[in-house]
């Protein structure tokens, strides 16, 4: 560093007496062949103008300006080799001399300068436009990192480094480097979380660790990875070479959310094109499931009316009626399911009567299961609401039929229809009088095939999809659903909400 | 049961609910022919003395729509429609296309045989022309001459509206009624197709005459196809 300070000196010392010597040589030709002197002054200011253009800074040109004239006094005016002057009009003409040379000197000294700015800035671009052309083919991370260590060691001349981050956030236990031969190399890094709690503190910075300086790479949601630049070229970065490294950083950056998001992107265009695949299978099996099942139900119903009620078989035909219309009510739920989880289909919502839809539903419910009672407490004023009618038709059967299942052999169930004028929603309340819910059930009830941890798995307590399908409707329909004890008595409390106003609600 | 000898034409292509049907009809000693396509039911109905048509939507080689419109063309035989719960808009197309009642898969063999009843019941009714002067289903009766109607034997008071369409239910006891169809008998056509109009007064007729309007006993509601007035 030192000696190529004192070698730079030395060189421009020589290039400022050569150039002299040359001129004074030039001058005593033009003397001899009885040129004017002020040939010989031109001579020395091209001399000048060459000095400072080969020379770095202003002070070989002032010095080279000073020699110049004093070469000048010495050399080519009378009384000769003395500084001192016959002719007084020489003053004027040394200082016009010195003064333009000094100025031919600080003139060319800056024109320099800005080529060699010129030159930084060409450099920078290109190396930035070199690295942003190569990352557009980069397909993955690792190539992403690979160019920009490359790249970054070309234009900053260091041996620079990269950490890449997963697409979880977590350093990887290897970072890249340049080595001496120019190849690249993975080496082990031993306290990568570290390093990343570290980086993780700055914004725009760097932190400076033992063998590196660690710059992040900021994406637009979190760190990417971590630029490493060995210290004792870090310690030495000028105002370009920083600003090259953080162009440089940032474009690494945008190259490496690029790659990330077409990864998601085609991560969660496979994903959609599996769910839709799996809801149309689901929807299709469902559908063909459902006319046969029709069919062993309505055979079943026919054989138990052609079958003595005290022949032994009656008790099998009655189990198969019975089996069937389970898997038929979770054939309908399964297809409700999928109508929703299509997604693309919106609720097809109108204003409805609450009480033409509760009609129906106890229908339905009193066709398969005697020996129920059913109560409803309505308002006694007329409020349409927005929904979806089949499904809370489906909403109202799946909790009768919840509300069925868990209670004793008196059954008798309790439907109450509020309206929440200050919460703009109306509120339904289906109340059993069974043995309650088990507080550890409580919070995972609507999950779908949930069943109790508390009972065996037999055939009343088969997978419960319907629960976790009243609350996806009721949640489509832009309201809540709950499950408690009753207070007043034993029993389950079901409450679901609907909102009297259609608002904007779409489904997830 | 059975005495008039009625042919009826089942019209399904599903083993199963068609030996469910013919066993059912069978059982109540009805007479009956039992085809899997539209086009040999079509067949049928042309060359033989057809009563009641039980069909079903969903058949193989067209859709049974067609066969309704087909059949309307020139025969007002009762034709009770089956189909699976998610086809409301069929139901409704069906039975404003002509079609008389219908049934949802799954169903028992009380419910087809009150269809059955209530078609052919409608059907001489409505073969034959005496005029109904009153009717009555439970504690709910009406008079056609004095535009009255009565619950527990009391005048009850009525909209002239809330008459119109308590008449319109008891000239189609035991019929589902689109609302379609109900809107244009009491609006007139020009009112095109707005449902809330009518659930409003539905609701408010309920009021009048069901003990507990979520579970009536008289009007009933059809879900996505419209009301029923039940018989007894």
């Amino acid at each position: 560093m030192k000696n190529w300070k004192v070698y730079d000196s030395l060189y421009s010392l020589i290039v400022v007496t050569l150039f002299l010597l040359i001129a004074s040589g030039t001058g005593y030709l033009f003397d001899q062949a009885g040129f004017p002197e002020t040939n010989i002054v031109i001579v020395y200011l091209l001399a000048i103008l060459l000095i400072s253009r080969f020379t770095k800074g202003y002070w070989y040109g002032i010095v080279a300006s000073i020699a110049g004239t004093l070469l000048f006094n010495y050399l080519f005016t009378s009384p000769y080799y003395t500084l001192a002057v016959d002719n007084p009009s020489y003053i004027i003409t040394f200082v016009i001399m010195t003064t333009t040379a000094l100025i031919t000197s600080a003139i060319t000294t800056r024109a320099k300068k800005n080529t060699i700015k010129a030159q930084e800035k060409e450099a920078e671009t290109k190396a930035l436009y070199n690295l942003t052309s190569r990352l557009t083919d980069a397909l993955d991370i690792h190539e992403i990192a690979e160019i920009s260590t490359r790249m970054l060691s070309d234009a900053l001349n260091c041996k620079a480094a990269c950490l890449c981050f997963d697409e979880n956030g977590k350093p990887e236990d290897y970072y890249t480097q340049q080595s001496d031969t120019g190849e690249l190399v993975y080496i082990k890094i031993e306290d990568a979380i570290d390093l990343k709690h570290q980086v993780e503190g700055v914004r725009m910075g760097y932190v400076i660790n033992e063998a590196f300086y660690d710059w992040p790479i900021y994406g637009q949601e979190n760190i990417l990875g971590i630029i490493r630049i060995p210290v004792e070229k870090a310690e030495e970065l000028n105002e370009t070479q920083t600003r090259i490294l953080h162009s440089m950083i940032e474009n690494t950056a945008l190259a490496m959310d690029r790659v990330y998001l077409a990864y998601q992107r085609l991560k969660s265009h496979e994903e959609t094109t599996q769910e839709r695949y799996r809801g149309n299978l689901l929807r299709g099996i469902s559908h063909d499931l459902r006319t046969p099942l029709s069919g062993i139900m309505a055979t079943s119903e026919m054989l138990i009316e052609m079958t003595d009620s005290i022949d032994p078989r009656i008790d099998m035909i009655k189990a198969i009626n019975k089996d069937s219309i389970w898997l038929h009510s979770l054939v309908e739920n399964v297809l409700s399911l999928t109508r929703l989880q299509n997604g693309k289909l919106a609720l097809t919502k109108e204003k409805e009567a609450i009480e033409e839809i509760i009609d129906q539903s106890i229908r339905q419910i009193k066709k398969r299961i005697e020996n129920v009672k059913i109560r409803v407490t309505m308002p006694d004023e007329l409020t349409l609401v927005p929904m979806d009618a089949k499904l809370i038709m489906q909403v109202f059967i799946n909790l009768l039929e919840n509300a069925v299942k868990h209670s004793p052999n008196v059954k008798v169930i309790d439907i109450i229809v509020e309206l929440a004028y200050e919460s703009g929603s109306m509120v339904v309340r289906i109340k059993d009088n069974g043995n309650g819910i088990a507080e550890e059930d409580l919070n995972n009830i609507f999950e779908p095939f949930y069943t109790s941890s508390t009972k065996h798995a037999d055939a009343k307590n088969r997978i419960g999809l319907g629960l976790s399908i009243c609350e996806t409707i009721v949640k489509a329909h832009g309201g809540e659903i709950k499950a408690k004890n009753r207070e007043d008595k034993h029993g389950a409390e079901f409450i679901f909400t609907l909102p009297l106003e259609d608002g904007n609600e779409y489904i997830q | 049961m059975s005495t008039f000898n009625e042919m009826i034409l089942v019209v399904e292509d599903d083993p199963q609910i068609r030996n469910f049907l013919c066993y059912t009809l069978h059982n109540e000693e009805f007479n009956y022919l039992s085809v899997g396509t539209a086009q040999t039911a079509l067949n049928t109905i042309v060359s033989e003395q057809i009563d009641l048509i039980i069909l079903d939507l969903g058949l193989p080689d067209f859709d049974g729509l067609e066969v309704i419109k087909k059949v309307r063309e020139w025969s007002d035989v009762p034709i009770i429609v089956v189909s699976a719960r998610d086809q409301d808009k069929e139901k409704a197309n069906a039975l404003d296309l002509g079609a008389d009642d219908y049934l949802t898969k799954p169903f028992s063999a009380t419910e087809l045989l009150a269809r059955i009843r209530v078609a052919f019941r409608h059907y001489y009714k409505t073969s034959s022309s005496t005029i109904q002067t009153k009717a009555h289903v439970g504690e709910l009766e009406i008079d056609f001459e004095k535009r009255l109607v009565y619950l527990n034997k009391e005048v009850l008071h009525t909209t002239p509206m809330e008459y119109k369409l308590l008449a319109l239910f008891f000239r189609n006891i035991g019929k589902v009624l689109t609302t379609k169809f109900i809107i244009k008998e009491i609006w007139g056509t020009a009112y095109g197709n707005d449902t809330q109009a009518l659930r409003t007064m539905m609701a408010g007729l309920r009021r009048k005459i069901e003990e507990t309007p979520a579970q009536p006993k008289y009007i009933i509601t059809e879900v996505g196809v419209g009301y029923r007035l039940v018989e007894e």
